[in-house]
Order: C-alpha cells, then structure tokens, then sequence
C-alpha cells in the first residue's frame, strides 16, 4: 500500500509539473483598453498580426470590440468569435448600424457629413431599385420605370426623389419567368450580394466593405492574376480594382438572362479597364474611378432613386469645361468645408483655406484638383497619389459643336482604341 | 504508531472484506473528498465572480482566461460537482444493492438521499450562475417550472426569481442558495451523515459470527486507502480539468432568445424529455418529485433481507428492491439518450 501511494504521489507531482510546464507555454494574454471604451479586450491575443485597420480608426482608440462584436475577454477562439457581428465583416448592411452607427459616426447628419449609412442604404448600388424597375417594365409587370422594388425593403420618409420608399423584390412572387430568371441570376452585384466567387479575382465583402475594404490588387503581370486576398483595412483610397470587382467582371447576357464572367486575361492596366463594349478615354483609364466620380454619385444622397442616371451626373465637362465656359471652381475660405475633411481622409493633398478647387455641378468638392495659376488644374490619384495637369477646353482647339458638350460627344474624337 | 486527528475521524478497526474497493467503489469517501475540492476551489472563485447580470459571465471569462490558473480552478471545480453527482448516484447504487439501507440505517439512507438532492441542486445552481447562453433554457425552464406549481407557485417563483422574470434579483439569491444556504445545508447534513455511519455500526456487515472471515484492517490502513483513492482522484480531476475545460458562452444580453438546440444540464436531460410530453407541473414537477419519493422510501417498502445477507452484493432478499432501482434508472437513463438526440 506504501508504495502504491508512493507512485500515485508521483504520478500526482509529474501532473502538477506537467500543468507548470503546459501555463508556461500557453500564449501570453495582450491586453489593450480602447480609449473609446475603456474596457480590457484580448483579441491582439490571437491577432496582433493584423494591420491598423485605417488611420481614422486607430486600434489603440477604437480596439476591435465596438465595430465586431465578440467576447473581449474569451481567449478560446469559438467563444471569442461567438458573439462577432457581421463575421469577419462588421459592415454587412445587416449589422451595419450596431457596428459603423452612431451619431459620433457613420449615422449622423449630412451637416456633420456623416449620415454614410443612411445614404450608401438607399443608393442605387444597392437596392438596384434601377435595374428592377427597368426589367419590370420591360416585361409588363408595371407600368412606369419609377422604381417600385430593391433588394430589401426601404423606408426614406424625408426622401427628396418623390420615392419614400421600395419593397422587397422577390422573383418568386413574379408571373413571368423571364423576371424570375433575371432574380434568380441577375442580382448579384448589389452591394449586400455575396461575390460569386469566393477568392476569385474580383472577391470583395459586402456593404460598406464592398467598396472601402479593397481587395489586395492582383499584379497584372503575374500570372496569378486571379487572385485577390482581402485584407483588414479601411479606406477611401479606392482603387478601380475595387469598383471592377463589381463593375468589370463580365457582362449579363438578357437573352439567357445569365450572368457571363469574364473569359480574357488583362495582362495591363489599359486591358482590364472597363465594360468591352465601351467608349473611354484616356483619363477614363490612367485615373482611378473615385478621381472623377464623387462620394454622392457612389453612395447616393440619402434618397431613393429610380436609376442611376438619377444620382451619376459628373460628365468630362465638370473638370474641363465647355467651349463656352470654364470648369466650376471654389476658393476655399471655410475651415469646415467638405474638401478639408475629405483630404484629411486621404491625404493625397494637403489643402489650405485660399486654395482653389474644382466643384460639381452640385457643388461637391473635387478635393484632389487644383487651379494653378497658369489656369491650368492639376488633379491628383486618390488610390495612386499620382498628379495629373490638364487644361480647359476653352481656349483649346476643340471643333466640337458648341451644343454637344456631353461626354458622349468628347468620346467621337477621343475614345481610345485597344 | 500514534494516530493523528485524521486517523481519529475512523473507526480503530473496521472488517477487511467490507473494506474492499469492490464492495464500497469507494464512494462515499470520494464524495467527501470532492466536496472538499469544491469548497476549495469554490472559496477561490468567490473572489473573482461577479453575480451581476452583466459582469457574471464576463467575470467568468477572467477567471477562465485571465486569472494565472484560474482557469484550471474552475475546471477543477467543474469536473468535481461532475464526479460528485456520479459517485453520490454510485454510493446510492451500492447502498441499494447490498441492502445497506435497512434498519439501522433508514434514518441515514434519508439524509444520504437529502445529501444526493442537495448535491444535484448546488451543480444545477452552480451552472445557472454561469449566467450565459448556455444556461439560459435551464434557467427559464427552471424558474418556470416553479411557477407550474398550483396555489404556491407563484410564492416560490417570487421568492427565488425576486421579480416577473429572471434578473439580477434571480442571480443573487441563486449565489446566495449555492454558497450559503445550499451549502450550509448540505455541510450539516454531511456531518450528521457520517456521524451516523458510526453510530449505526460502520459500514453494512453480517453478525459477526456469520462472517465468512473475521480479519479486520486497522484505521492506518483505512486512511492509507483513502489517501491513495484521493490521489488517484486528483490525477484524474486536474488531467481532466487540463484538457477538457468547463463549458463557456456568450453572456445572456437583454435580447437573446433560447437557442433552439438548448439543453438542459446533462443530470436534467430526463426532465427536459418529461416535458415534451405535456404538462410541465405534471412532468416537470409531479414526476420527478415523485421519483425521489420512490428512490426515498426503498428502505420503507420493500422486504427486508436477512441478517445473514448483509455486506455483499445483490441479496437475495432486496432482489424486488434492486429491480425497481435499475427499472427507475433504465427510464430516467434511456429518457437522458432521448434528450441526447439530435432535435427534429
């Protein structure tokens, strides 16, 4: 009996060594207290390697709580993870606002500049209010082209379109097959629908992340150019990759009512630019598409549109002018203007009050330009930080008709060929 | 050798075959043992638990993550309410199937049946403070359940809820209940329950002049056993403890509903198949109160077996009593299997 209790005695001892030797070796807990919070959370336990995810939210001040969701305190990665909002993305429209809300953040008011939930919800790109109304007019399932439906169901009482509101489309509840195809197969590039391949080259999150969380750009000259890894980062800095992994992956074809992918393999920048079918110019494909198209045209107004024609308006004219008249400009005098908020996101430009600026037709401003005063403008890539110097029309020797100013029009001469 | 205090808890001798880990599996000093562990580890996590709604489950986490070996101190007191449920459901399982309930020891088998509920009332209390998803059906169920109660029912769900629904008043009297009031209980009963072993002759032997051998060990060799029992026990607990941590969940928040798959814990699952059959008074309440008044009153119903029958397995003279023990854990084990199976 003694030496049974002997060897349990030792047996019990190399236990409790083992258990010294098994705590020593487990990964030490890295605490972080958010300012903004200021409760402990753990995640840097398991994922220090992340990158800060932008400079507008840093970790030491945000932490990873607020905007995911989760257990700060677990380190067992199925508890940790158990009460994550949205996965891995936490600006899914679904869970948008517990995540990105606030009125201190993404769900205050356009005065403040920034009501972005409530205008990127009720853009065209994702209820595609636009694209349904077109095909439900087409095959008789109503009668106007005013939207009636998008992808989920919308209120917007204070709208200024005349729409206060869109029901939930549903293709089950449509007479005509055709419709019931183009639901089935069609609606897949909204900006809460999931890619269609996961890991592919033109992979991306949803909402808000579809666009501000950019796909590490594949290299061209690889021959990997199919790949594109998401990555942890946040950013207005959105390159065309990004816009194409919507706007460029292929063609939907309305008699098969199919979506048809890409067959080709870009090798240059010039190749992989836009729709085939397309007219473009030069700047259309050496800028990037955020460098002439504005916050508004992308994430709307805040109200409910019937086309994107509704919200896109900005045409060659708004940074080149016309025959007859120079492009709109503003001189900044107001510390609070949109432009200095903008360039501090992206600090591709460093504007002072009494710098001039290109502005929209609405008044928006076209930050990263810059009268000089030669009276020629210089514009600078907000993905790529690269400067641009254009001229006006006026003045130039443009022979087209003083009427035809669209951008159509400037494509018949300079469109480029490929 | 002199004996020492621990030496002194014993009798001076006791007889060699009843002393055998095959007649007692050990199980009453188990138990003791375990109840010892539980009172240590559950001493050390009052200082980190914070029976509060919102903190319970996250103190909890700091414990289990955050605390230097916290973690394995709640695992440990996990694994040990665990054990200490089978190995009391063990010593009742001996004590059926040795006759060693019968007269003298009626008045112990009912405290040993006071002891084995209040056992299986401080797990279930010491899992609802949990406080998070995990206990949430059990602690809806539960409370409901008393509720389901006629003419009482909502005296008592009053008085352990402390308001329409479970809240902060809930967790700190189900606190209170597992660390003061249960357990004061049981501290006493187990006192009264091991006095009573030696005032009712030791452990369950023949007449002495019917014994088949009348070689005794001495308390030496008594406690030397229970030492190398505890050993072994500590082994298992912290091998366990090490690799199989105790259960963890989200914190139940203001809006989280029951999971659809939620489940009772495991000592509960026959309850929880009860009650897919109707009436949650009648299956919830009158049913299982009436298997613990079944189980109770063995020792009152059944034939008694013959003097000469005592201190070994199976007499034939409890045979009626034995079948209706394994009947009653057949249904409740196979009602446990049913709760087990994936939900339709």
């Amino acid at each position: 009996m003694r030496r049974l209790i002997v060897i349990a005695s030792a047996l019990l001892l190399l236990t409790l060594l083992g258990i010294a030797w098994w705590d020593g070796h487990r990964v030490k807990p890295i605490a972080l207290i958010p300012t903004l919070t200021g409760k402990e959370e753990y995640c840097l336990t398991c994922h220090s390697d992340l990158p800060e995810i932008s400079k507008s939210h840093p970790v030491k001040t945000f932490g990873c709580v607020i905007c995911h969701g989760g257990e700060p305190l677990a380190l067992d990665a199925t508890l940790a993870h158990s009460t994550l909002r949205g996965g891995a993305n936490p600006a899914d429209y679904s869970v948008v606002q517990a995540n990105c809300g606030g009125t201190n953040c993404h769900s205050g008011t356009a005065a403040t500049f920034s009501d972005d939930i409530q205008r990127s919800t009720t853009s065209i790109q994702d209820t595609y209010a636009g694209a349904i109304a077109v095909m439900r007019y087409t095959y008789g399932a109503q009668s106007s082209l005013q939207a009636q439906f998008g992808t989920s169901a919308i209120q917007d009482p204070l709208s200024t379109s005349g729409i206060t509101s869109l029901k939930m489309f549903d293709p089950q509840t449509e007479t005509n097959p055709e419709l019931r195809l183009f639901g089935q197969n069609c609606l897949t590039c909204h900006l809460s629908a999931q890619p269609l391949q996961n890991g592919g080259r033109y992979d991306h999150f949803t909402g808000c992340a579809a666009c501000h969380t950019p796909t590490q750009a594949p290299d061209l000259t690889s021959v990997n150019t199919k790949t594109a890894t998401l990555v942890h980062q946040l950013t207005t800095a959105i390159p065309y990759t990004q816009c194409d992994a919507c706007h460029n992956r292929g063609n939907y074809d309305l008699r098969t009512m199919t979506f048809q992918p890409r067959t080709d393999t870009a090798t240059t920048r010039l190749q992989d630019y836009y729709q085939p079918i397309a007219q473009f110019t030069k700047c259309e494909w050496t800028l990037d598409c955020i460098d002439c198209h504005t916050r508004t045209e992308a994430m709307g107004d805040g109200s409910l549109y019937s086309s994107k024609l509704d919200i896109q308006y900005i045409q060659c004219q708004t940074c080149h002018g016309t025959l007859t008249s120079l492009p709109k400009t503003r001189t900044l005098t107001d510390p609070n203007d949109l432009a200095f908020r903008l360039a501090q996101l992206n600090p591709v430009v460093t504007l002072q009050l009494g710098d001039t600026i290109l502005v929209t037709d609405k008044g928006e401003p076209l930050w990263n330009t810059r009268l000089l005063p030669d009276g020629t403008y210089h514009l600078v890539g907000k993905a790529t930080g690269q400067v641009f110097t254009f001229k006006p029309v006026m003045g130039s020797g443009c022979l087209q008709n003083p009427d035809d100013q669209s951008s159509a029009s400037c494509h018949q001469c300079h469109s480029v060929q490929r | 050798m002199r004996p020492n205090f621990f030496h002194h808890l014993h009798p001076p001798t006791i007889p060699a075959r009843q002393a055998r880990f095959r007649y007692t599996l050990a199980a009453g000093g188990l138990a003791v043992f375990l109840v010892l562990v539980l009172c240590v580890t559950g001493i050390l996590e009052v200082f980190y638990y914070i029976p509060t709604p919102d903190q319970a489950a996250q103190s909890i986490q700091t414990l289990a993550f955050l605390v230097p070996f916290g973690g394995l101190v709640r695992n440990l007191h996990f694994w040990a309410a665990q054990f200490l449920v089978i190995v009391s459901l063990l010593h009742l399982l001996r004590v059926i199937f040795t006759g060693a309930y019968l007269p003298p020891r009626r008045f112990n088998y009912l405290l040993g049946m006071g002891l084995f509920v209040l056992a299986v009332l401080l797990d279930f209390t010491g899992y609802v403070l949990r406080w998070d998803e995990g206990i949430h059906y059990a602690l809806i169920a539960g409370t409901n359940l008393i509720k389901s109660i006629p003419l009482i029912g909502g005296l008592l769900y009053g008085s352990l809820v402390g308001g329409s629904q479970p809240g902060a008043a809930t967790l700190i009297r189900i606190y209170g209940w597992h660390i003061c009031g249960l357990m004061l209980a049981a501290g006493i009963l187990l006192v009264w329950h091991i006095f009573h072993v030696r005032r009712d002759g030791g452990i369950a032997v023949p007449p002495p002049h019917l014994r088949a051998s009348q070689e005794r060990i001495s308390r030496f060799e008594l406690v030397r056993r229970e030492v190398l029992a505890m050993l072994l026990a500590s082994v298992a607990l912290l091998i366990l403890s090490v690799f199989a941590p105790a259960p963890l969940a989200a914190p139940i928040t203001v809006d989280s509903a029951i999971s659809a798959t939620a489940r009772a814990p495991w000592f509960f699952l026959w309850v929880q198949e009860l009650l897919k059959l109707g009436s949650p008074f009648l299956w919830g309440v009158v049913v299982p109160l009436a298997v613990l008044l079944a189980l109770t009153l063995i020792p009152y119903v059944f034939p008694k077996p013959s003097e000469t029958e005592l201190g070994k397995w199976f007499p034939k003279g409890t045979r009626l009593a034995q079948v209706f023990f394994v009947g009653i854990l057949l249904a409740l084990l196979v009602l446990t299997v049913l709760a087990l199976l994936p939900m339709s």
